[in-house]
């Protein structure tokens, strides 16, 4: 039985003749429920009028942006601060858990709207709490710089990275990585 | 005056008949990817928050009374269950429907080890935030357009990566790479 004419619901597995794997061509059931027949020529697309308006869809919600990032900023800090508060490593292991992803949703939202500046330090705080051991001190220092600057950021509305500014806080959280990371 | 459809226009189908589960625990990217879906004029947008979340709502979708789910779009980095142990439920899965579901990882990360381990756990398309109109309209269009062959090995079950040899049976234009690097000497 050709792949073509093969029951849409049913798998059609296929020995590949060269490496003994089991191939399964099924029938495009997706192109099917667009309104295309599997086979034919027609190729389905999304028309560029939908693609452009969902794009100003989108850039309307760049207004949002500076208030959305100061209350994930807030319940990262409430994270840290709960880590903190922890009084051994397996009880600080949700709250940092819990940092590490708002962290990277501050990344996400930074980079959805270009703002590359914060982009680069909530990526750089993610990827710090992955290896982060709360119980030195000296790892410490280096998430709260992390978060100063990007209040410091957020609060000065610095979007890219190649300000005066943004150089010194880059330099900041570099130096206090490059001090206290051991 | 009514619109006429033009005598041999190409049809580009619609969206309108396809159920898409989008899997992500922000609920501002949840409202964004959910805003340009609803533009593509997706028919039916389900949402859930954790990859745990997303397995109950799969697994209905599939029963005797669901609504079949077309397409699942996951993040990698969630909480809870995230986007590779999803897609690792999806692709182990006893039930046949499952198993074959269009997955689309988003990840924010480019690098090669997420493209690989995408790959690795039978992932369809992965797509990398920031996520654009432009980038997701093109990886749905090209999930329907090109489904690969899907394919059982030891270890694996998931489309088909492999690369396609195909002969041509017309004059092939092509360079091969010491082709190019010769003509790269000669306009030097």
């Amino acid at each position: 039985m050709s792949s073509s004419d093969a029951n849409p619901e049913s798998a059609n597995p296929q020995e590949d003749m060269d490496d003994g794997v089991e191939m399964f061509h099924r029938v495009n059931r997706l192109k099917m429920k667009t309104g295309l027949l599997p086979n034919d020529d027609n190729v389905f697309r999304i028309e560029k009028e939908k693609v452009d308006s969902a794009q100003v869809i989108i850039e309307s919600k760049a207004s949002l942006y500076p208030n959305e990032v100061k209350n994930v900023l807030n319940a990262l800090d409430k994270a840290w601060q709960d880590s903190k508060k922890a009084a051994t490593r397996d009880k600080a292991k949700p709250h940092l858990e819990k940092l590490f992803h708002k962290a990277n949703q501050i990344k996400d939202l930074a980079s959805t709207f270009s703002y590359v500046l914060m982009q680069y330090f909530g990526m750089s705080l993610r990827d710090f709490i992955e290896k982060i051991d709360i119980e030195n001190p000296k790892h410490l220092i280096i998430v709260q710089a992390h978060i100063d600057v990007m209040w410091v950021v957020l609060n000065e509305n610095i979007k890219d990275e190649g300000g005066d500014k943004a150089k010194e806080l880059k330099m900041i959280v570099a130096k206090a990585i490059e001090k206290y990371s051991q | 005056m009514s619109k006429q459809p033009q005598v041999g226009a190409k049809k580009t189908g619609s969206l309108k008949g396809i159920s898409v589960l989008v899997v992500e625990d922000y609920p501002f990217m949840v409202d964004m990817l959910t805003a340009m879906l609803r533009e593509f004029g997706v028919g039916r947008i389900i949402v859930a928050e954790n990859g745990e979340e997303a397995k109950d709502l799969i697994r209905y979708s599939f029963s005797a009374s669901g609504n079949a789910i077309d397409m699942v779009l996951v993040d990698w980095l969630m909480p809870v269950c995230n986007g590779v142990e999803l897609l690792q439920w999806v692709r182990g899965n006893k039930n046949e429907q499952i198993r074959f579901l269009p997955m689309v990882l988003i990840s924010a990360n480019t690098s090669e080890r997420v493209v690989k381990t995408s790959r690795d756990f039978g992932a369809n398309e992965a797509l990398v935030k920031p996520v654009s109109p432009k980038s997701l309209s093109s990886h749905l269009a090209h999930v329907i357009n090109h489904p690969r062959p899907f394919v059982k090995a030891p270890g694996f079950f998931g489309p088909d990566r492999r690369r396609q040899f195909r002969e041509i049976n017309f004059n092939d234009r092509r360079k091969t790479a010491p082709e190019l690097v010769k003509e790269y000497h000669e306009q030097l």
